[in-house]
């Protein structure tokens, strides 16, 4: 039987409905905003617009082909391509330091607690931190450390670099960009992109790579190593998305942001027996749970809990008036959601005081008694349901189902069902390899990323999605990519209908759906990890892989650090938006083409997802050809 | 080469046989000789599944070259190769099938050849009951006899069926295996086309109990898949031709495990070097429980031994 998609024309109904009761209640949305900014600024597109001093701003024409102090095109956009590899590992660095602190704050009868022993004790025989008679959570407070040590040590390079496979590591080493202390990479780009310092185009983009991989193989990757400590390593779990995961007749709470120490304790609040009795009490029939962007992403990975949807999404959340409360912590939250809150009955409450947003309400998270606070703003969104204006409610009557929860240890269980015990380990990416090597599978695909609304929303992802797994090239998602899938219906295992015979057989042996979500942005690092894992198993570098990166819908500074980590990882990266560059020949030059030469693996961009999916099945064959398979 | 090359050259190189030796029987005999495989109502019982198409002379077995050249497909993706195996499944039956159009008897005792729909028929209980738990397609040539021996009276011992292509016939009689229907273990010829007679067997059941309907390749798949608990121990160098076959065997639902560096397909293309795993290997990956504990004695001991009469002087 064929897995019925929900198509990109019935989402786009389903919004339209949408935006017309924000016409009705007079609130604005993104497509407003989008529609006032015009056409947008020309030189700040191309990234040739410099406001780093105040001499300027200065901007580049083939007049005035210098700004003020004679940085030219080039100069202005590598800098301004690297401030944005900066803000985007800053971002992936605070929200992992902020789970090293938690994990620093574990204890036996605290509301953090040690939930993945196995994976603490293996980080600390990776680390060399004894352990021997040790108690855990003194093993996890000393782990903490070395972690955190990580963020600002004065020497050496990162300890994750140990796990590359062997060419990865002489490449970095080779070519300067082994990154050393996460915080340290992103001061240095501060620096050099100063008015007065670097000047040099291929420089910058060097140091964007270093600071890329700081995040990829630093920052992120700690959050998700730390996370899956505290929280549990994900396994396969069955969940459900789209706005249709709201009730008619519950507590709705949405999770938006990113940070999993906030998101798992509202996920507990909300299923305490007392705040579900005062629900009741408030005369709903209970507390229902749903996530957007990441939190989603990291909440329903760990608990199944059910998707709301993508980052374009999170206005339609509050457009269904069904949403008690909003509960946000940092990145990508629209300060347009305090606005447009007001417009409805729903909260919008902010936690973090790295994240506050005027006209919100403001209750910040209590890490050091983190259950009571989370119960706290649990019982905000319960006060709040007698407030619901019935005549504006309209959920959409549309979900999925799908699978989420697949960790690396997750993807290695469930290759192991196709393992001979008289040939083969349990516990290892062979299989993957195997079907890789032998053809059954012409490669794999990450795809990544946020929503545009410079795209047709979701379109992109689904359709690059359905080219893919049609070809029998497995897909792997994480971000809003993994939500967009989830949408549509292709995280089912159903779907694995519409894969090709090669993809759908793996998938009914290893029994997995065609596309497997491997979590939040911050879980790109387990992607570069298994990647990594078959690079040794095969005993070859990652650029020689059938294996590319997808970011179709891009848009945050994220996304543009984890480009840069994902391509000095080796991995090929197409991109469905244009990074603001263009206004430099070189930036252009050395982006598409002469960094694969420095870290063996480039930038494609094109914005058709049609031709994008045409371009990357060459690159995998032409790859496969490479290598003889 | 790929691996998908390698199925696909084998597939060629089978296609061009298949028409050489057609040609050549059509040139011999002319386009109205009879083809028939012998006790069988079911014509070339694998094109028939296939296609729905009987064949009853050389002119129609010289146009079934084209459903071979159809299945080959050089585009790199599973079911390309997939159907190339086939396609050399089904050049192995014409090729078979000239074989008996030309020749008064292609194949003497002890070799079986062709097997007739009696014993299919005599076979489907057993089968049924689990009382054969598996049948084992052995082709190639082992290290050596002793090898080849254990493998063998292993799978006898077990009760499963097995059929014996290629050198290992030498090397079973060179080890003493005792052979015969009624002991399981039955050699069909030197060719590697003759391995076509067992897919024969397994089509034939599909026909016969699982009451297929002609010309549906889909259900023939997947009845061969579900209901046939075959696979096939490769041994020795491979060809592109034993490739191709072993293709068409994967095909069929069979795993294939061999001795040698391939490029694995897990569940599917296994290779085992070490020959004292190997039967467990192949059970394991068809997925084959042994109903009966195996009796610790010294001589091998199963239902395969039955139908043995202890002659004086053994
Ligand atoms: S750094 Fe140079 S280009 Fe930039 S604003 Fe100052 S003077 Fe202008
Ligand atoms: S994918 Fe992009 S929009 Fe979505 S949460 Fe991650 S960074 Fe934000």
């Amino acid at each position: 039987m064929e897995k019925t998609l929900l198509s990109i024309e019935q989402m786009e109904e389903i919004n339209s409905l949408l935006k017309q009761k924000a016409v009705e209640a007079g609130a604005e949305t993104w497509q407003d905003r989008k529609e006032a900014q015009k056409v947008s600024c020309k030189f700040g597109e191309e990234g040739v617009c410099c406001r780093i001093c105040s001499m300027g701003p200065c901007r580049i024409t083939p007049k005035a082909p210098r700004g003020i102090c004679g940085a030219n095109a080039d100069t202005i956009a590598a800098r301004n391509f690297a401030r944005m590899v900066a803000a985007g590992a800053a971002a992936h660095s605070d929200h992992a330091r902020d789970i090293a602190h938690v994990l620093h704050m574990s204890s036996e009868n605290g509301s953090y607690k040690v939930k993945d022993k196995d994976k603490l004790y293996k980080l600390a025989g990776e680390w060399g931190v004894s352990t021997e008679g040790k108690d855990l959570y003194d093993v996890a407070h000393e782990v903490a450390e070395v972690a955190l040590m990580e963020f600002g040590k004065p020497f050496g390079t990162l300890r994750f670099l140990d796990r590359a496979v062997d060419g990865r590591k002489e490449t970095w080493e080779k070519e300067k960009v082994a990154p050393r202390a996460i915080d340290r990479e992103i001061a240095t780009i501060m620096h050099s992109t100063h008015i007065g310092c670097t000047a040099e185009a291929e420089s910058l983009v060097r140091m964007g790579i270093r600071t890329g991989l700081s995040d990829g193989w630093g920052g992120s990757m700690i959050g998700t190593e730390l996370t899956d400590i505290l929280f549990g390593t994900p396994t396969p779990t069955q969940t459900e998305s789209n706005l249709g995961v709201l009730e008619e007749d519950m507590v709705n709470i949405v999770l938006h942001g990113h940070d999993p120490s906030l998101s798992e304790m509202i996920v507990l609040a909300s299923e305490d027996a007392e705040l579900v009795a005062y629900a009741k009490e408030k005369g709903a029939k209970g507390i229902n749970l749903a996530g957007l962007c990441c939190t989603a992403n990291e909440v329903t990975m760990r608990h199944g809990v059910k998707m709301a949807g993508n980052f374009l999404q999170q206005e339609n959340a509050v457009l269904t008036g069904a949403v008690e409360a909003v509960i946000v912590d940092v990145q990508c939250i629209f300060p347009a959601m305090a606005a447009l809150a007001d417009c409805f009955h729903t909260k919008f409450i902010t936690t973090s005081p790295k994240a506050k947003i005027p006209g919100a309400t403001h209750i910040e998270f209590d890490e050091h008694h983190a259950f009571d606070s989370a119960k706290g703003i649990v019982k905000e969104a319960i006060d709040n349901y007698a407030n619901r204006d019935r005549a504006k409610v309209y959920i959409p009557d549309s979900k999925q189902t799908a699978m989420a929860g697949y960790s690396i240890e997750a993807i290695i269980k469930q290759l192991d069902l196709v393992t001979n015990s008289h040939v083969d380990k349990t516990g290892t990416v062979k299989p993957l390899a195997d079907c890789i090597v032998s053809g059954v599978l012409r490669g794999a695909v990450g795809i990544v990323g946020c929503n545009n609304p410079k795209v047709r929303p979701d379109y992109s992802h689904i359709e690059i999605i359905k080219n893919m797994i049609a070809n029998d090239v497995i897909v792997v998602a994480t971000g809003c990519a993994a939500q967009a899938a989830a949408k549509a219906g292709l995280l089912d295992k159903e779907a694995r209908n519409l894969a090709g015979q090669g993809l759908r057989t793996v998938c009914e042996l290893v029994d997995i759906p065609p596309v497997l979500h491997m979590g939040s942005c911050v879980d790109i690092s387990r992607i570069i990890l298994l990647v990594n894992a078959v690079a040794k198993h095969l005993n070859m570098d990652i650029p020689k892989l059938p294996v590319v990166g997808i970011a179709p819908e891009w848009m945050s500074e994220k996304a543009v650090a984890i480009g840069n980590y994902v391509i000095g990882s080796g991995i090929d990266t197409f991109l469905g938006v244009y990074p603001q560059v263009t206004g430099s020949a070189e930036m252009v030059d050395l982006l598409t083409n002469r960094v694969e030469d420095i870290v063996g693996a480039k930038f494609t961009v094109e914005m058709d997802p049609a031709k994008l999916s045409e371009q990357v099945l060459e690159r995998i064959e032409a790859k496969r050809t490479a290598l003889g398979i | 080469m790929t691996l998908f090359d390698i199925i696909f050259q084998g597939t060629s190189d089978a296609l061009s046989a298949a028409k050489s030796v057609v040609e050549k029987a059509v040139a011999d005999k002319g386009k109205e000789h009879k083809v028939a495989f012998p006790d069988t109502a079911y014509s070339l019982p694998v094109i028939y599944a296939a296609t729905g198409k009987k064949i009853s002379n050389l002119g129609e077995l010289q146009e079934a070259i084209a459903i071979v050249e159809s299945l080959l497909v050089k585009e790199q993706r599973l079911e390309n190769g997939l159907n190339a195996g086939l396609g050399t499944a089904l050049a192995a039956e014409i090729i078979e099938a000239a074989k008996y159009s030309v020749e008064e008897a292609p194949y003497v005792a002890p070799l079986a050849g062709h097997i007739s729909d009696p014993i299919i028929r005599s076979l489907g209980v057993p089968l049924v009951t689990g009382d054969i738990p598996g049948v084992a397609v052995v082709l190639g040539e082992c290290p050596d006899a002793e090898t080849a021996a254990k493998v063998i009276k292993d799978y006898q011992s077990k009760g499963l069926l097995t059929f014996l292509v290629g050198k290992v016939i030498d090397q079973a009689t060179e080890a003493n295996v005792k052979m015969g229907l009624d002991l399981r273990v039955i050699p069909l010829g030197y060719d590697v086309t003759s391995v076509i007679h067992v897919v024969s067997v397994a089509v034939r059941a599909a026909l016969i109990f699982g009451g297929l309907e002609p010309g549906n390749l889909d259900g023939l798949l997947k009845y061969t898949l579900e209901r046939v608990p075959a696979f096939v121990n490769a041994f020795g160098p491979l060809s592109e031709l034993v490739v191709s076959a072993g293709a068409g065997a994967i095909a069929l639902g069979f795993p294939v495990i061999t001795d040698q560096d391939v490029m694995e397909v897990p569940t599917r293309l296994i290779t085992q070097k070490d020959y004292d795993k190997f039967v467990a290997t192949s059970l394991e990956a068809r997925n084959i429980k042994i109903k009966i504990t195996e009796i610790p004695i010294p001589v091998s001991f199963a239902a395969a031994f039955e139908g043995e009469r202890i002659r004086k002087g053994d």
